[in-house]
């Protein structure tokens, strides 16, 4: 009996740093996607849905590919009329949220790709955190 | 107890007949005037009741063609102002405009008195060749068009668009910031009505459709 219990508080202490690794990767990647483009042109753009299932805010300071000369977080923005892109240096996912990069708002900026991307391949993104959390991201480009 | 139950059955006949004429009565109603209260101001579309007749402007297309006045003359012409670096933007609004034409394509008066013009506000970088290849890949029926800056501000003065180009010196991918929304000019080459962002496929489609319904006889 008292062996089986030093046994299940040896498996606690042992799950116990997966646990906290988990906490420590706990932000999810999903809908990664790349939007094909059109003949000649070399700016592209990443979306995903990230979700913060930490009870701490979560933020994302770099994006990264072999696949592309430059990444860079920018943002759809409107002002005077007109609809341009800003540099977002960094993006705060609140504590348990989501936060969506989708058209017309948060994209990951995607300057010259080394090859062309056609709909249908993969192109791998890393997204970096602050306190060094950083996730290997595939993302599907689509037409 | 059998004449309670025959007076209560008849009773909800009645009242289940009164419930489908009542359907049927708002089923007529809404036929009558749905489709027209589609047109009703809303945040998609903007029309006006005093569409604004165009003055001349002179660009070229993507085939190195003439794109004047008289282009416009004829057909429901749907216009977007962007740039071909664009990455977010330009592309959305690009892909949603060719599933509108799709839609159009397919309604029963089809799309023959229909076009889509792409404007590039950036004629440096934005060639004939590379407007051919840009417009085509999204829709093999979209117009490519681009003129200098007097003739871009001329047009974009006219519809009340605004661009900026904010090229500094020794950056290759300099950004533009131009309006977002899709203009809209009848057959009479008149400002008609405009979509405002953010831009839905079948919200333009549907609109579209009405309105050139209502508009038909009167619009060319």
């Amino acid at each position: 009996m008292r062996w089986r219990h030093t046994g299940f508080a040896c498996l606690i202490l042992a799950l116990a740093p997966i646990a906290a690794a988990t906490e420590e990767a706990g932000v999810s990647v999903r809908d990664a996607w790349v939007r094909e483009a059109p003949p000649g042109v070399s700016m592209m753009a990443g979306y995903m849905v990230l979700q913060n299932k930490t009870s701490r805010p979560q933020v994302l300071v770099a994006a990264r590919s072999p696949g592309f000369e430059t990444v860079m977080i920018h943002r759809t923005i409107a002002k005077e009329g007109m609809t341009g892109m800003e540099h977002a240096p960094q993006v705060e996912l609140l504590p348990k949220a989501s936060l969506v990069f989708a058209p017309g708002g948060y994209h990951l900026m995607l300057l010259n790709p080394k090859r062309t991307l056609h709909a249908g391949d993969r192109v791998d993104i890393t997204l970096e955190f602050r306190g060094g959390l950083v996730l290997a991201v595939a993302y599907a480009v689509r037409k | 107890m059998e004449k309670v139950s025959l007076k209560f059955s008849i009773m909800l006949t009645a009242v289940m007949l009164a419930a489908m004429l009542a359907g049927v009565w708002l089923a007529a109603a809404y036929r009558e005037n749905g489709s027209r209260a589609i047109l009703l101001p809303d945040q998609a579309m903007t029309l006006f009741p005093a569409p604004k007749p165009l003055a001349a402007f002179a660009f070229k297309d993507h085939e190195n063609r003439v794109f004047d006045l008289s282009r416009l003359k004829g057909k429901w012409s749907f216009l977007f102002f962007g740039y071909t670096h664009c990455p977010d933007i330009c592309p959305t609004t690009l892909a949603t405009l060719a599933r509108a034409h799709e839609n159009i394509a397919k309604s029963s008066a089809g799309a023959k008195d229909v076009q889509f013009v792409f404007i590039s506000v950036d004629p440096n970088r934005d060639t004939v060749g590379k407007l051919r290849q840009y417009v085509t890949y999204f829709d093999t029926g979209f117009l490519g068009v681009t003129g200098d800056n007097a003739q871009l501000g001329n047009l974009a003065a006219q519809l009340g668009a605004v661009y900026q180009l904010a090229i500094t010196p020794g950056m290759e991918n300099y950004p533009v910031y131009h309006t977002a929304a899709v203009f809209l000019v009848d057959p009479r080459a008149r400002y008609h009505a405009v979509f405002a962002p953010p831009l839905d496929a079948e919200g333009i489609s549907r609109r579209f459709e009405v309105l050139r319904e209502l508009e038909g006889p009167k619009a060319t």
